[in-house]
């Protein structure tokens, strides 16, 4: 082993093109987009595009703790849809705001802990867990709202999420102090280092003293939590909630965390990764939305580039092993 | 074929792995590649055999310059590699790994038939035999590595590198494997060898490679070496003992102490002492049972029944948690499966275990830093940076990483399931040397070891068991490689010695 100076600098440029490649790319889309769709650069569009992927941001910043940690939670999609409709009716008995997140927030949390527990003590596959959990949670949904439409009774309560700060919506400030969140929580705590650690190898973690099983729960608690607060949020913008509601962020959501560059087989990725694989979807759906792009196409097209962003991410780490 | 390398060089970062390299390997003979860890052995071997691209130079094959970029492609030209971890599929038996994506087809279906047939020609032609009526999983090592050197024959390999063969076999396992290595060369094959025991090197090859930090030392006639002229071509320095002087401990109060220790088919009725300042080795053949015991001991494994005490006092150790908060380290058997985070950074695999130690709400970096650069050094590691991933390391250093990782919770009992596996020359007397300080310091030390020199070299004690029983207790001057043998392959067990 010998070590040399000169040759270093070129191998880094090769490497902070490989590993800043979803940014690259969504630079390439962001610039491309300004100058070819008048609407895009806009403040508006903007502050739209944020606002809209604020609950996104949310969800997609614990998803990516639950990947990381060699986990998978299908169940996230149900669990959006469930806990707004337990918080509308707190809403519409107690009309508190901070009562209504609270809810929201406490019905994932519990959602959360029964996943994990499932996962790390019952030894189930995470993906399957999680499915079979996603019905169990869409049944109560329909139980809590008896398959009626729930309404915010108290239409101030928008404020919550429509107040604006500095000229972005509380919504988004709120996704952005989550994610900053996660991101400590990933990169700055011991926490962090055990999702890496169980995620990276479960065994070695747990015979250098991790407690793994607990880390498990931890991270399936915090997703659940997440989903919790995020849909509630949208419903109380929308002002309404109902057990038939679109679940289909869950699928956005690994979508953006898979292209931003974390691993699902565990142990790889970063907060930074999945904000930009928001992004990078929004802008594309964006740009389509703006060329008044058929929605057809669109979902087809939008599937393309997400194999292709994949596919070229797994090309490029191909030798590593 | 003969087979050349020309002035190769391969760089991975700032590490130069390999640096103009020059090697002939004649055909038909067993060529033996040495050197301390991170010599580039295994960055060679992956050339050849197309894992890794080279950046300069060239490999000539019979004389004609060819390039080797994939796998596939050296195996196209007669070459292969069997890397130390295994990759058979392992719920299928042997001929279905052996002929696997080359199976013979009728349509869509397998030829069953014509593969049962095949397989046994090759087995019968080759000369290796290997049980094919169970999953491979339920073979042992030894046997899983023949069923790779059959896969490399099926493909019609002509040079088989074969990575640290040895490292994870019994002495008998090894035995046959060398035998196998000898009839294959006298079959016209290739055969580069990469090893850390020079016993077995001297003894099988026909020319030995010694390289040092990616360079070619030189290459020699067994004839012509000696282990310890190898040890200082290696190293570059003298060799010294193998071994470090045994300092007897003066305390006799037990660190540990186990009684009746049992679980189920495993292990029974385990009972023995570690005092402060000991050594004492668990030896006896692969599947004895000493690991077993060593994890239930650490809280990896549940027992069934029977007491562990520590300075005295019974401990309750239902998870590894427990037992490093208690003052116990554990090196795993596998520090690949078993140890190591591959893709995090040495630190990070070093502090795992301390962490509630080293934050608070945040991480304290300066703290971790200063712990992580203090065993690093202690252990050894050689290695650019702690920031490296530990996957980027040779294998001894990811070996000394884990040393680093017990080291660095000053337990008073220290359990090492093979510690030197993998490990070179140089750094096992290194590893001894850190055992015996250890021990010399009030460390009580368990040891796991199927090397017969290394038990016989460190223990003030040696256990010996046999099928989930402890069936000898060697102290002092009892204490030699014939009797640990003896005891390990006795018949005592049966009429119940242990009880
Ligand atoms: N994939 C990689 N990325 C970065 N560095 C690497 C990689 N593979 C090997 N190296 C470095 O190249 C050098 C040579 O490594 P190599 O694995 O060839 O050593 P070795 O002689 O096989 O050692 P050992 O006896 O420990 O197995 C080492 O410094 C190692 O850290
Ligand atoms: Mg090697």
């Amino acid at each position: 082993m010998t070590v040399v100076d000169t040759a270093s600098r070129s191998i880094n440029v090769k490497s902070l093109l490989s590993k800043y490649a979803i940014v690259w790319v969504t630079l390439l889309v962001f610039i491309f987009l300004s100058a070819s769709t008048d609407a895009f650069l806009s403040a508006d569009n903007l502050r739209n595009i944020l606002d809209q992927q604020s609950v996104v941001l949310i969800v997609a910043a614990f998803t990516t703790i639950v990947l990381i940690s060699g986990g998978f939670d299908v169940s996230l999609g149900a669990i959006y849809i469930l806990a707004p409709l337990v918080a509308l009716r707190v809403q519409n008995n107690i009309n508190s705001a901070w009562l209504t997140l609270l809810a929201g927030i406490l019905v994932g949390l519990i959602a959360g802990l029964l996943n994990g527990v499932i996962v790390a003590y019952g030894r189930i596959n995470s993906f399957i867990a999680t499915l079979a959990t996603s019905f169990i949670f869409f049944g109560i949904a329909y139980l809590v709202s008896d398959g009626t439409i729930l309404r915010v009774t108290d239409i101030t309560m928008r404020e919550v999420v429509t107040t604006r700060i500095l000229g972005l919506t509380s919504a988004t400030w709120i996704a952005f102090v989550v994610v900053a969140i996660a991101w400590i929580m990933l990169d700055r705590t011991r926490f962090g280092r055990y999702i890496f650690s169980v995620g990276g190898n479960f065994e070695a973690a747990r015979l250098a003293g991790v407690r793994t099983n607990r880390v498990v729960v931890a991270a399936f608690v915090l997703a659940g939590a997440g989903a919790g607060l995020a849909g509630t949020l949208n419903s109380i913008r929308s002002v309404t909630a109902q057990a038939s509601d679109d679940f289909s962020i869950i699928f956005a959501v690994i979508a953006a965390v898979v292209v931003g560059g974390t691993s699902i087989a565990g142990g790889s990725g970063a907060i930074w990764r999945s904000v930009v694989g928001v992004f990078f979807i929004a802008f594309i759906v964006n740009g389509f939305n703006l060329n008044g792009v058929d929605p057809v196409y669109q979902r087809i097209i939008q599937g393309a580039v997400i194999l292709t962003a994949v596919g070229a991410d797994a090309w490029s780490r191909r030798d590593k092993s | 074929m003969d087979l050349e390398v020309r002035s190769v060089s391969k760089r991975f970062g700032a590490t130069i792995a390999l640096d103009n390299v020059n090697l002939k390997i004649a055909s038909g003979t067993i060529h033996s590649l040495i050197g301390e860890n991170g010599a580039g052995k295994s960055t060679l071997g992956k050339i050849l055999s197309g894992v890794y691209q080279l950046d300069s130079g060239e490999v000539e094959l019979a004389g004609q310059a060819v390039t080797i970029g994939s796998p596939r492609e050296a195996l196209s030209r007669g070459i292969t590699i069997i890397a130390q971890e295994l990759s058979l599929v392992p719920s299928r038996n042997a001929a279905d790994n052996v002929y696997l994506g080359i199976e013979d087809h009728a349509g869509p279906w397998v030829r069953r038939g014509v593969i049962k047939d095949r397989f046994e020609e090759l087995t019968n032609t080759s000369g290796i035999i290997v049980p094919n009526d169970r999953p491979v999983s339920a073979l042992s090592i030894g046997d899983q590595q023949k069923v790779e050197i059959l896969r490399a024959l099926a493909r019609n390999a002509e040079v088989i590198v074969m990575d640290e063969p040895t490292a994870r076999l019994s002495v008998e396992e090894t035995a046959v494997l060398k035998d196998v290595m000898r009839s294959l060369r006298n079959q016209g094959k290739t055969i580069i060898f990469v090893s850390h025991f020079l016993g077995d090197v001297l003894d099988v090859s026909d020319a030995i490679t010694i390289m040092r930090d990616g360079k070619i030392i030189r290459t020699s006639k067994p004839s012509d070496e000696t282990h310890d002229s190898l040890v200082e071509a290696m190293t570059g320095r003298k060799a010294g003992e193998a071994f470090p002087a045994k300092t007897p401990p003066n305390s006799p109060a037990p660190v540990l102490e186990v009684n009746g220790l049992t679980r189920g088919m495993q292990f029974a009725d385990i009972s023995f002492t570690v005092g402060a300042g000991e050594i004492v080795a668990l030896a006896g053949l692969v599947g004895s049972g000493r690991s077993e015991v060593a994890r239930a001991i650490y809280g990896a494994d549940p027992f069934d029944s029977g007491e562990v005490k520590l300075q005295g006092s019974v401990i309750k150790i239902s998870h590894p948690a427990t037992a490093i908060e208690n003052g116990i380290a554990m090196i795993p058997e596998s520090r690949k499966d078993q140890g190591l985070i591959l893709d995090r950074s040495i630190r990070e695999n070093i502090s795992l275990p301390y962490l509630k130690k080293l934050s608070q709400l945040l991480m304290k970096r300066r703290e971790e830093n200063s712990m992580v650069a203090e065993n690093f050094a202690a252990a050894g590691i050689r290695a650019l940076s702690s920031e490296m991933t530990v996957r980027s390391l040779s294998g001894g250093n990811q070996q000394k990483a884990l040393f680093a990782r017990s080291l660095a919770g000053h337990p008073t009992l220290f359990i090492a399931d093979e510690p030197t596996r993998g490990v070179d020359v140089g750094s096992k007397r290194a590893i001894y040397e850190l055992l015996a300080d250890l021990a010399r310091k009030g460390m009580a030390v368990l040891v796991i070891s199927s090397e017969l020199d290394e038990v016989v070299g460190l223990a003030h004690r040696v256990i010996v068991m046999q099928t989930g029983r402890i069936v000898a207790e060697l102290v002092g001057d009892q204490i030699s490689e014939s009797a640990v043998v003896s005891a390990a392959f006795s018949m005592k067990q049966r009429e119940g010695l242990a009880s």
